[in-house]
Formats: structure tokens, C-alpha cells, sequence
């Protein structure tokens, strides 16, 4: 087998461990894989993301639940903690970043947390205000971390009339800042209503539409 | 206080479809109170549920708990809902964080554990007035997951089974202690106990894992409930829970139980599963008493009663989870509107 063989076979072998959500492999094979020379980022994004979109395809066709997601995300997390570290410097710093919390008054953060995961597996970084997030936290901690975007998760009625607030808050420091919104109670017209960039029905199409939406947010100025 | 709803239990027949309530925070706002008056202050939550069942047209009476039950209880810390946008009770801290924690979990004693106090006291209401004594003291799935948190929950249940098992058979436990310590205070037949089990939606759980980790607790609670001398108990099957739907019919649930659903569910497949030995209860989207229109809550409310005639044990109107608090008024009335005017079309008033 020659090393570019080698390669692929470990770039295979990761995604297939997150599938399996077989920690003890997915580290094995990250460490090998820089054993291998093989690119960090390449690992990342060709190996345990790839595996984390299958993961998220599954869970939309309720093959997988949220048991086994949630140790496909452990199971590519350890491996990223391995391979990390050795990400060079420069890539690092083209990585979006987001500020993702519940709104106020709402303890649901499954689907919030699913949302998280399939952002770090697109190598994001992540900053996470966990559940019932006062309105100004989500600002205050996007100015603190200059995050393109901030993400926001609500499950009840109720708590979906913070939201506008949220939004209008976090324009009114910098209107190039991404928003995005997601839960049972909103759809795409309610969140374009209330003044959101980017909506998503499920993790699955989370980054790729918070993508679209930073996109747009950015050709727009 | 009108007795439509019991008369339906027993099987007599009723004037209109009864009404059930599963409106809490509104009756707060109604009344002009915060709504955490509906969760520490039984006296006035009691008062405010009467007048606004009453002006509603609800039917079945005052009823006290929350979907985060089971986290005080075992020893955990919640807070009541205080803020502008807040509905109900929430955990702030779980009893169970660590393992190790599980080991140290002990039953709690229903007479001094969290929120059962103030439930003892509203249900003293409920005998004084005489409607159903009814408090929600589970599901067990659901105060599994509110005793050591929902994810922490389901990773186990891959990875460390026995845990599950273990905080599963507690809560299970847990659950016929306060229904044995309700039956002693009111007599068995009186109470009726309500378990929402909105952890069990398949957005979470598959059908399997229910199969495994649920379905056996249920039916142990039940039976062991059931044998009592309780006749009925109520079951929020809250969430989409389609998959789980054959398991549930498994479940006793008294004769007949009562069966809510959430309005991810076809009526008619909950009528079809479980309709025969219990009541069915329904489902109306609390979105729409939101976002939609009084005439989208009264044509939803129709359709419901539609699908409800074909319910043999009979069936009662119900939102599919609480009616938002902020709901406009006129919306919400538009139950009562919709059930009285099917009545009056088919003669019954
Ligand atoms: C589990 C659950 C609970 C659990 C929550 C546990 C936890 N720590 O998260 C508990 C038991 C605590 C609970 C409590 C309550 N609940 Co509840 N609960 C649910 C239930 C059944 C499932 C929610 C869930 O986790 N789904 C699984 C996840 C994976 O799906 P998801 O959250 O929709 O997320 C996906 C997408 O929406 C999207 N997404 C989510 N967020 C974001 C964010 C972004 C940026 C993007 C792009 C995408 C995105 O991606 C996710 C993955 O695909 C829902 C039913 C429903 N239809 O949703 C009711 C539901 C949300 N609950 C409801 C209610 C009423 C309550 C209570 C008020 C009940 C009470 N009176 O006590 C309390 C409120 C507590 C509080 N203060 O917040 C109602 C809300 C109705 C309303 N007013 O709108 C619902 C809708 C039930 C119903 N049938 O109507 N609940």
C-alpha cells in the first residue's frame, strides 16, 4: 500500500469510527494519521466531518436517535482534541466561529446541542451559552469573542418572543453580524420575520445554511 | 365546578365534548398574577385555574405540576418561572452529575420532597371542591432524564446501561410512593395521576430504546398503580411519539385511562392503538393559539372533534402540550366555541 493508499484508508477509517461512534478508534486513527503526515485539517474535514454528515443523514432518517449522535460527537471530539493542537496557525485563523445558546425562559437544549455539534464537526469554533440565555449575553458575549455568528435555539412560543429583541440588539452593534434561528415553534417565514439571517429545520442543514446566510450578510455590505 | 368530564370516565353520556385543560401560565396571566403564582402558591393557583376553566368552558377542574418534576425531588435545585418569557419551572441544578452520583440517589419521601408539599396542598383543594385529585407526578422516563439530564441519560443508555436501568427503576419507585401516599390521604379512587412523558419523543429515543429502557418501567408503575384501587390515570404522550405508539398500547392505564397526545399525532392512529380501553385526549397545536387566528383554533378544534367521534371510550379537546401563556384570548375561546357548536349541529345541546 503506498502512502497516499495509506492515507485515504485512514481518512476512510475515521469517518467510518465516528459512524460507529467508536472513540477508541477514532483517536487510534487520529494519531495515526499525523504518524502519516497527513494534514490535520485534512483529517478533520475529510475524515470525522465527512463521518458527522453521514451521522447527521442518519438522524434524519431516523435511523439514528440522539443516544447515538451524541457519542458520534464524542467520539469525533476526542479525535479533535487530538488533532488540534496541530492545526497550523494560519488555518486556524480562518475558521467561523459562532455564538450559540436557548433563549430566555427555555431549558430545551437537545437540539440546540445537535446544532453545536454539527458546527464543531465543520471545524468551527464554538462558543456555547448553554439554555435560558438572557437577551444580552448572546451580544455582550459576541462582542467579547467577535464571532461572525450567533445562533439561536427556542422550543416554546413563549420563549420564541425574545428572539426579535435578540436580533434587534445584536444589529444594532454591528448589522454585519450573522443570525441565525432554529426550534420546533419557528419556520423559515417567522424567522425572516423577526429579522434573522439564515433559518434551518434540523442540524443537518445547519451549516450549510448558516453559510448561505453568512454569504449573503457579507456580499450584502 | 361540572362533573362532564367523569361522567365521561364512566362511560355515561355527555352534552358536549368535554374540554380538558392543560392551560396553566395563562390562567396566571388571566388573573393578573406572575406566572409562578401557578406553581408555589396552591391557593392562588387553585383560584386562578377555577375562574379561568369557568370563563373557558373547561371542563375536568385545577390541576398542579410541570414537566421538569423529579429534579427537585431527588434532590436537585429549580427555579421558578420569574422571567418575562419563562412558562413554567425549570432545573437549575441535576442531583446526578457524576456516576458515582447514582450510587448515592435515595427514594424521597413524598411527604417532604420538592414540590410534593405544595402538591399535597392543592390537591386538599381539589377534594374540597371535588374535582379530580390529579397531580403530575411522572412520567419515568421523563424524571430519569430530570434527575440526571436528558443527554447524560441517553449516552448511558449506549454506554452505560445499567445506570439507565438503575435511576429508571427509582423513579419508578418514586412514582408509586406518591401515588400510595395520595391514595392514603384521598382514598385510591378518587386520585388520578398524570404522567407526562415527554422525553420518550422519537426527535429523541427510538422506539427500541423505549422498548427497552421504558416500556418495562411503565407497565410495572401501572400495574403496581393500578392494583392500588386507582381506576384511571392519564398519560401525556407528548412530542412525536408515532414509533412508539404500538409500545404505548401495551401500557394499562385504568378502565378506562386517559390518553393525551401531542399534535405531532394522527387522532386517528391514536384512536386506532389505543382508543379501545382509553380515552382519548387532543390535540390541538399550541402554535396555533399563537400564531394562528381564531379561526384557525376553531376549525382545528373541529376537525379534532371530527376525528374524536370515532373514539370508543370517548374523547375530550385538549391542547398538545400548554396553551402559551400569551395566547390571545379570543383564541383560546374558540374551544369551547368549536365544541359547543358541534353539539348544537348534532343535537346534543
Ligand atoms: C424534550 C422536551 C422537553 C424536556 C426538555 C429537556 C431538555 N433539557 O432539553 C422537558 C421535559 C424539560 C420539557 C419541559 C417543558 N416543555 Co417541552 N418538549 C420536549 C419535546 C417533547 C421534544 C424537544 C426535543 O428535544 N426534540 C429533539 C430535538 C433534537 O429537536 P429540536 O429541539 O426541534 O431541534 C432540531 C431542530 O429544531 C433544529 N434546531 C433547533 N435549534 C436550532 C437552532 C438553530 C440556530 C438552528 C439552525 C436549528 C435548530 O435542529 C435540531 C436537530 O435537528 C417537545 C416536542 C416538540 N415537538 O419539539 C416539547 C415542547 C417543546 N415542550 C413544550 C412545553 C409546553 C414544555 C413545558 C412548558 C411544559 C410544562 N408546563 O412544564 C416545559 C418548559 C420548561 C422550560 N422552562 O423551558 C411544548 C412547547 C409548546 C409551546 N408553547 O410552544 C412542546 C412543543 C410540546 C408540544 N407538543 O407542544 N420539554
Amino acid at each position: 500500500m503506498d502512502s497516499t493508499e495509506a492515507g485515504t484508508e485512514i481518512l476512510r477509517g475515521l469517518a467510518e469510527a465516528v459512524v460507529a461512534y467508536d472513540e477508541e478508534k477514532t483517536v487510534e486513527l487520529a494519531r495515526m494519521s499525523l504518524k502519516q503526515g497527513i494534514d490535520p485539517g485534512v483529517a478533520i474535514l475529510k475524515g470525522l466531518a465527512f463521518g458527522m454528515d453521514q451521522v447527521g443523514k442518519l438522524y434524519e432518517t431516523q435511523e439514528y436517535f440522539v443516544p447515538e449522535l451524541l457519542l458520534c460527537a464524542d467520539a469525533m471530539n476526542a479525535a479533535l482534541d487530538v488533532l488540534k493542537p496541530h492545526i497550523k496557525v494560519e488555518a486556524q485563523a480562518e475558521r467561523h466561529s459562532v455564538v450559540i445558546g436557548t433563549v430566555e425562559g427555555d431549558i430545551h437544549e437537545i437540539g440546540k446541542n445537535l446544532v453545536k455539534i454539527m458546527y464543531e464537526a465543520a471545524g468551527w469554533t464554538v462558543y456555547d451559552l448553554g439554555a435560558d440565555v438572557k437577551a444580552a449575553s448572546f451580544s455582550e458575549e459576541q462582542k467579547r469573542t467577535g464571532a461572525e455568528v450567533v445562533a439561536m435555539s427556542c422550543l416554546m412560543t413563549t420563549s420564541m418572543l425574545a428572539i426579535p429583541e435578540v436580533i434587534k440588539a445584536i444589529k444594532a452593534n454591528d448589522p454585519d453580524i450573522t443570525v441565525m434561528v432554529g426550534g420546533a415553534p419557528l419556520n423559515r417565514e417567522l424567522a425572516m420575520a423577526y429579522g434573522a439571517d439564515g433559518y434551518a429545520e434540523s442540524c443537518g442543514s445547519a451549516v450549510k445554511e448558516t453559510l448561505t446566510a453568512l454569504n449573503r450578510v457579507k456580499g450584502a455590505t | 365546578m361540572n362533573d362532564r368530564a367523569i361522567r365521561l370516565l364512566r362511560g355515561e353520556s355527555v352534552d358536549r365534548t368535554p374540554l380538558f385543560p392543560f392551560i396553566l401560565g395563562f390562567c396566571a396571566k388571566n388573573g393578573g398574577y406572575p406566572i409562578a403564582s401557578i406553581y408555589d402558591d396552591p391557593e392562588r393557583s387553585f383560584e386562578l385555574q377555577s375562574t379561568t376553566h369557568e370563563q373557558y368552558g373547561f371542563d375536568w377542574g385545577p390541576i398542579y405540576g410541570y414537566a421538569s418534576y423529579g429534579t427537585w425531588e431527588f434532590g436537585g435545585e429549580v427555579r421558578m418561572p420569574t422571567g418575562e418569557y419563562e412558562q413554567a419551572p425549570f432545573h437549575t441544578r441535576f442531583p446526578v452529575e457524576l456516576e458515582e452520583d447514582v450510587e448515592r440517589l435515595t427514594l424521597p419521601d413524598p411527604k417532604q420532597a420538592g414540590c410534593l408539599p405544595l402538591a399535597m396542598e392543592f390537591s386538599r383543594l381539589q377534594e374540597k371542591q371535588g374535582t379530580p385529585i390529579s397531580i403530575v407526578c411522572g412520567g419515568t422516563f421523563t424524571i430519569a432524564g430530570n434527575i440526571c439530564s436528558v443527554e447524560k441519560l441517553c449516552r448511558w443508555m449506549l454506554k452505560k446501561p445499567n445506570l439507565v436501568h438503575k435511576i429508571m427503576a427509582l423513579a419508578s419507585d418514586h412514582i408509586v410512593d406518591v401515588v400510595r401516599h395520595w391514595s392514603t390521604a384521598f382514598g385510591a379512587e378518587r386520585v388520578i395521576p398524570q404522567m407526562w412523558e415527554p422525553l420518550t419523543a422519537n426527535s429523541i429515543i427510538s422506539s427500541r430504546q423505549f422498548e427497552v429502557f421504558v416500556l418495562p418501567y411503565l407497565k410495572e408503575t401501572s400495574e403496581k398503580i393500578l392494583a392500588m384501587g386507582v381506576k384511571h390515570m392519564l398519560y401525556h404522550i407528548c412530542g412525536d411519539q408515532a414509533r412508539n405508539l404500538p409500545l404505548w398500547s401495551q401500557i394499562p392505564m385504568g378502565e378506562p385511562g386517559l390518553c393525551s397526545f401531542g399534535q405531532e399525532i394522527d387522532l386517528y392512529n391514536a384512536i386506532d392503538l389505543l382508543g379501545s380501553r382509553n380515552v382519548i385526549i387532543g390535540n390541538i397545536d399550541p402554535k396555533a393559539f399563537l400564531a394562528g387566528t381564531p379561526d384557525v383554533v376553531y376549525n382545528l378544534c373541529r376537525e379534532a372533534i371530527e376525528k374524536g367521534r370515532s373514539a370508543p371510550r370517548g374523547f375530550m379537546v385538549s391542547s398538545g402540550c400548554e396553551i402559551p401563556p400569551e395566547a390571545p384570548r379570543q383564541h383560546v375561546y374558540q374551544m369551547h366555541k368549536a365544541i359547543v357548536d358541534c353539539a348544537k349541529e348534532s343535537g346534543g345541546l
